[in-house]
């Protein structure tokens, strides 16, 4: 057990991240169960309890009795120097057992730019970087969450992946785990990796090897296991139900980023813009009965002691009875003071009257995300947005006492000219005039953000060149030129993260060690702003004689293989390939919740339906 | 209207929350214990709880106290059970206690804090007990109190109520102090260890003390006892 001494915590900020006992923490006796799983996400404590997988699998495992699960978060700079100076291996929240000491680690993987946190956790850990170095008695790493649809990058890091939903098969991981360990770990470490091998959605990097052609592109990954599948689907529950959901949280006792109970109303979103990578990867949209998470919401107010539900989802106006449902929830915690939230809002005017009730102080701030500044751009990404659509919303919030709008874009997409990056302020200068013409005098304040964007696998852009950096920064200052109205504000990204983070979102397992390489020369936090080193990487890149443009700039032919196929969400290939042209014609494409089908797929290669109660009910 | 004040710990599990996140705490513990309590009136409704004195991070405490206010009257055992059950580690309900709603408030009730501090010895003996003789004896000692928005120079020995008491051996100083607590300030006891190996050269790392409050008293009793 790994004790901390009072003079380390009293010289760190925010002690409270390591000393964990906080309420619903589950602590078992290792020594009475078969698997030790510990939980991480490479990022900071506040970060990393705001995650609602990590939440799921941590109460589904914990539900086991032959496991334990316990939670590990990236230690801040300041500890992390702490803990080499003075020797503290990395330990986990509930136990404070040193993490090479359990059986598992699970990384939550939520974007590329923190790969080099995962790995300065397995350092901290005196845990094998490469899987290939790892022995017998070594822990197991295994990857999870959004960045599976490619883990090329980090494959070589990785015993294994989980593709796809964790609910159900991180329950049979366990299993596996169980019987391999009472059969006396039968055939070592590779043993258990041909077990898992075989369950559905798990995917083994080194059971297979990635082939280039002489010019150097890649052409093929080769199993070279037999229980290595040709392909490997994602997993998908199919019934949102039924499914285990987070009835008793660890509650924080310092504040996180989301502190508040997370109901997921649904997963999935089918409005399908083409740049969106989680439109894809949580598909089909399944939808809770409002009965169940009626139920939820209770359970979870009285387990956690909550005042505040957030009412979670990709796009939670979508929700086909939110009206009458929030309508219910309201009424029935009335006198528990119970506030609601929804962190997603349509440009509609359904969702500001919704915005509005909801509301219990003052009118903070609406947020949109029109993400082109012309029509012809917004075509392109399927975004389904009008610009009426953008002034009716802003009226009815300006007319219901908001002030303050954010307004979220990207430059950089596929097809975009000048014409439309100076859209972009364009359109934030007719919300400014907008408010005059509603409100009889000047006092809007419209914040404008503007993100680069990064193209990723499994969308239709995925063949796309992305921007330079030297074009992003001229669009940045193009934008800026053209906003003269001091009611805007305007933010842009760093483009030299961006730019870091598409060659890696689409990068081969050549990466890794460039990866390896600047976490190595000192990269970590690459997503804090004030700790992002970009020449570190570039050096990195340099060191290892691979050019980052190979991966971001080069734009692909459409029968190029690409490196992340074996890892699928379940789309069709030619699907994404008619999205492209579509795009690039600027065709629409409807949302088959509501409208046709598009034929993406998904639904018939992994047996699943769309759930919509609201469709049922009609 | 019912209104309770409780006698509580902030034990060793949960030393290293702030005082906001340890009202938070108990917030939350009363929501999960689903005692009717009462909330200010307005658009943010806040609960009507009410401390007597903030605790720092890093120190644990025997005895916190506050008062709770209810909307419905519920009788002693049933408020004591049901905030006991709700109740996180490193928070023991001590005692419970109903009282009149025009009471003085905690705050204005609250004089005293009693505290008991280990450190580590770094040195001998002699030479802590020195520091602590020479401290106890100065008339006026100050120390400047740096926040991010300002210093400001405080003179300390007003608010010590008596002199700091030694006890230890070589490896391990137990400090007691009474510390007062004005309406216009008091010191803490992490910023007396700063003075003693600062001014007076107590071998001695401020950092590496446990501190804990062992009383919290008005006009020489318990707070829980005023009422």
């Amino acid at each position: 057990m790994v004790k901390l001494e009072p003079a380390v915590l009293q010289a760190v900020s925010k002690p409270a991240r390591y000393t964990g006992n906080e309420w619903n923490a589950t602590k078992k006796d290792h020594a009475k169960v078969d698997c030790t799983f510990a939980l991480a996400l490479p990022d900071v404590y506040e970060v990393g309890m705001s995650n609602l997988g990590i939440k799921i699998l941590y109460e589904i495992l914990n539900k086991r009795e032959d496991t334990a699960a316990e939670r590990v978060f990236a230690p801040w700079i300041d500890m992390e120097a702490k803990m080499r100076e003075q020797d503290i291996p990395l330990f986990s929240l509930e136990t404070f057992t040193e993490i090479k000491n359990f059986d598992l680690i699970g990384f939550s993987l939520q974007y590329e730019m923190i790969y080099t946190n995962m790995l300065n956790m397995l350092d901290l850990a005196h845990i094998p970087l490469w899987a290939k170095d790892r022995s017998d008695t070594d822990t197991f790493v295994v990857g999870g969450g959004p960045c599976v649809y490619n883990t090329e990058p980090i494959g070589d890091f990785f015993d294994f992946f989980i593709i796809g939903e964790g609910e159900e098969v991180i329950g049979e991981v366990a299993a596996a785990f169980c019987a391999w360990k009472r059969e006396n770990r039968i055939g070592g470490r590779n043993g258990f990796l041909q077990r898992v091998a075989e369950i559905h959605g798990i995917y083994v990097p080194s059971f297979y090897e990635p082939v280039y052609d002489e010019t150097g592109l890649f052409k093929e990954i080769k199993p070279i296991n037999a229980h290595a599948k040709k392909m490997i689907y994602k997993r998908v529950v199919k019934d949102m139900d039924t499914v285990d959901f987070v009835e008793k949280p660890v509650v924080p006792y310092i504040d996180i980023v989301h502190d508040r109970i997370m109901l997921e109303l649904f997963r999935g979103c089918s409005r399908g813009c083409r740049f969106c990578q989680a439109g894809i990867a949580y598909r089909p949209v399944r939808e809770r009965t409002e009965n169940r998470l009626k139920d939820l919401a209770r359970k979870l107010i009285n387990t956690t002691g909550y005042d505040e539900i957030s009412l979670t989802s990709l796009s939670s106006a979508d929700y086909s009875c939110l009206g009458p449902f929030v309508d219910d929830l309201m009424d029935e915690f009335k006198d528990k003071k119970v506030s609601f939230s929804l962190p997603s809002l349509r440009i509609d005017s359904f969702s500001i009257d919704l915005a509005h009730k909801l509301q219990k102080t003052r009118k903070s701030g609406l947020t949109f995300a029109p993400e082109a500044g012309t029509q012809r751009l917004r075509d392109v990404i399927n975004k389904g947005v009008t610009e009426e659509n953008l002034i009716t919303a802003a009226s009815a919030a300006f007319r219901q006492g908001w002030k303050s709008v954010k307004l979220y874009f990207m430059i950089g997409l596929p097809t975009e000219s000048d014409e439309d990056v100076i859209g972009i302020a364009r359109l934030a200068q007719r919300v400014v005039d907008l408010y005059k013409e509603v409100k009889g005098r000047r006092g809007a304040k419209v914040t404008v953000s503007v993100a680069c964007f990064v193209p990723k696998a499994y969308t239709p852009f995925q063949w796309f060149s992305q921007n330079s950096l030297e074009e992003f920064e001229r669009k940045q200052q193009l934008l800026k030129e053209h906003i003269h109205d001091r009611s805007i504000q305007f933010n842009y990204h760093d483009a030299h993260l961006s730019y870091l983070e598409g060659a890696i979102a689409r990068g081969d397992r050549r990466l890794a060690k460039v990866i390896h390489q600047a976490w190595q020369d000192g990269a970590k936090f690459d997503g804090w702003s004030d700790q992002f080193k970009y020449d570190i990487w570039i050096k990195a890149f340099e060191k290892c004689g691979i050019d980052p443009a190979f991966y971001n700039r080069r734009e692909r032919t459409v029968t190029e293989s690409l490196p992340w196929e074996h890892t699928s969400p379940g789309v069709n290939k030619e699907f994404l390939l008619r999205e492209y042209h579509h795009a690039v014609r600027g065709e629409l494409t409807e949302d088959c919740r509501h409208g046709k089908c598009s034929a993406c797929g998904i639904c018939p290669n992994l047996d699943v339906k769309v759930v919509d109660w609201g469709k049922k009910n009609e | 209207m019912n209104k309770f004040r409780i006698e509580i710990t902030k034990g060793e599990e949960i030393r290293y929350i702030s005082h906001l996140d340890y009202a938070t705490l108990i917030e939350r513990a009363i929501c999960r214990s689903g005692l009717p309590a009462a909330y200010s009136e307005g658009f943010n409704p806040h609960m009507k709880i009410a401390f007597a004195s903030a605790l720092a991070v890093g120190v644990t405490s025997d005895a916190e106290y506050m008062d709770i206010e209810l909307v419905q009257p519920v009788c002693q055992p049933e408020f004591f059970d049901r905030l006991k059950e709700s109740l996180p580690e490193g928070t023991k309900l001590l005692r419970a206690k109903e009282f009149e709603e025009k009471h003085k408030a905690l705050m204005a009730e609250v004089d005293l804090a009693g505290y008991e501090i280990k450190v580590p010895l770094h040195g001998d003996l002699s030479e802590a007990s020195e520091a602590v003789e020479r401290y106890n004896n100065e008339a006026e000692v100050f120390y400047k109190r740096v926040t991010p928005k300002k210093m400001r120079e405080i003179e300390v020995k007003q608010y010590m109520k008596s002199d700091i008491q030694l006890q230890g051996n070589d490896d391990i100083l137990i400090l007691h102090m009474q510390v007062t607590i004005t309406s216009s300030g008091s010191i803490k006891p992490g910023e007396i260890l700063e003075i003693l190996k600062d001014s007076f050269g107590m071998p001695i790392e401020p950092m590496e003390a446990l501190i804990n409050r062992q009383t919290l008293s008005g006009g020489g009793k318990p707070l829980i006892d005023l009422v």
